[in-house]
């Protein structure tokens, strides 16, 4: 198909779509205005989710914190909370930064610049965030015992000999799943960069 | 005129961009409703600043593909989505099944092309010269012109294979 056939198509295509004028003033200001009130539905509602339940989880660990009587008990505690308030914040930010690229004051390769490095840097943190749940399972757990009722779950041996198996093995899974989801998202955001940086340093 | 009713007027005569461009950067019907709706917005969002330096066209342009670069197809299904039912189920009423084939082939192959030839092709069918669609993507027009003759071979082989 040549180029000239091409655009002749496509002009039968919008000859079609420009005589169907369905679109009334009604709709229009219904659909900006369920824009507008609808705001909360653009942010990511499960990453909001999961950012209330690490809030909660880290709330009811500094409300218990008096229980944790040893030093890798409070270690275990200062990294779990850190790490349940920290990050949900962190990926929130990128996430949120990634979304707010400027729409009408920019041509179509600054946005496709801004928001490939945007969302390279929101799969950066989601990869990381990964790896640091991998510790967070040796961590929460212990913990759990140690407030809940009140164990010392490191000298249960019998405990660690059924929950790490099957922790590591779910865990290799869900990582190595969650990991190449990241790396293929960053791959195509990084390709799309180099092709723009080229045409930006042959230009 | 007030500046919503000039807003509205000026959604209304150009609504058939916002449909193909919609349709080259979705796969199912849902992401183009929401698509279409949130490019609506934007240009709302935009027209209360826009002071005419550029051609309405040129905004317009502008505004929707970069929508759609930003467009994240996951989060906005829990919104509530207009009717647009018919805009959106367009139908070619051509009695020229030949040339109806062709243009579901043509639709086909740009969509499987990549984020930045989609764009630079879609104004080039628009009827865009290579002055304008470098003003609109920030290519120059040398750059822009060796894009298309390199999407004119993708689309080739593709359509070929």
């Amino acid at each position: 198909m040549e180029l000239e056939e091409m655009k002749s198509l496509w002009s039968n295509l919008s000859k079609e779509v420009e005589q169907q004028k369905i679109l009334t003033d009604n709709l229009i200001m219904e659909m900006t205005k369920e824009r507008i009130n609808s705001k909360l539905n653009k942010i990511a509602l499960p990453e909001m989710i999961g950012a209330l339940v690490c809030f909660a989880g880290a709330l009811f660990i500094l409300a218990n914190f008096s229980k944790l009587d040893t030093w890798y008990f409070i270690t275990c505690g200062i990294f779990t909370i850190s790490y349940l308030i920290l990050l949900p914040i962190v990926s929130l930010r990128s996430l949120f930064k990634m979304k707010n690229v400027s729409l009408d004051d920019t041509n179509y390769k600054q946005t496709l610049i801004k928001f490939s490095r945007n969302k390279k840097r929101y799969m950066m943190i989601q990869k990381s965030s990964i790896y640091f749940s991998l510790l967070l399972v040796f961590t929460a757990m212990p913990l759990a015992g140690k407030i809940i009722n009140n164990k010392d779950i490191f000298f249960e041996s019998n405990i660690w000999y059924i929950y790490l198996p099957v922790m590591l093995v779910f865990l290799f899974f869900f990582s190595r799943w969650g990991i190449k989801c990241v790396n293929n998202v960053t791959q195509s955001s990084e390709d799309l960069l180099k092709d723009l940086e080229k045409s930006s340093s042959s230009n | 005129m007030t500046k919503k009713q000039a807003f509205t007027e000026v959604i209304k005569e150009n609504q058939g961009i916002i449909f193909k461009i919609t349709s080259v950067y979705t796969n199912h019907k849902e992401d183009q409703q929401d698509l279409y709706q949130e490019i609506v917005y934007q240009l709302f969002k935009s027209y209360k600043t826009f002071k005419g330096n550029a051609k309405i066209s040129t905004w317009m342009y502008r505004v929707a593909l970069n929508t759609s670069i930003t467009y994240l197809k996951k989060e906005k299904r829990g919104g509530v989505r207009i009717p647009i039912e018919k805009i959106l189920t367009y139908k070619t009423e051509q009695e020229d099944t030949i040339i109806e084939d062709r243009i579901v082939l043509l639709h086909t192959q740009i969509k499987k092309l990549n984020i930045i030839e989609k764009g630079i092709i879609l104004l080039y069918l628009e009827g865009k010269n290579y002055d304008e669609i470098a003003e609109i993507t920030g290519f120059t027009n040398t750059n822009v012109g060796t894009r298309l003759s390199r999407i004119k071979e993708k689309l080739k082989t593709q359509i070929l294979k």
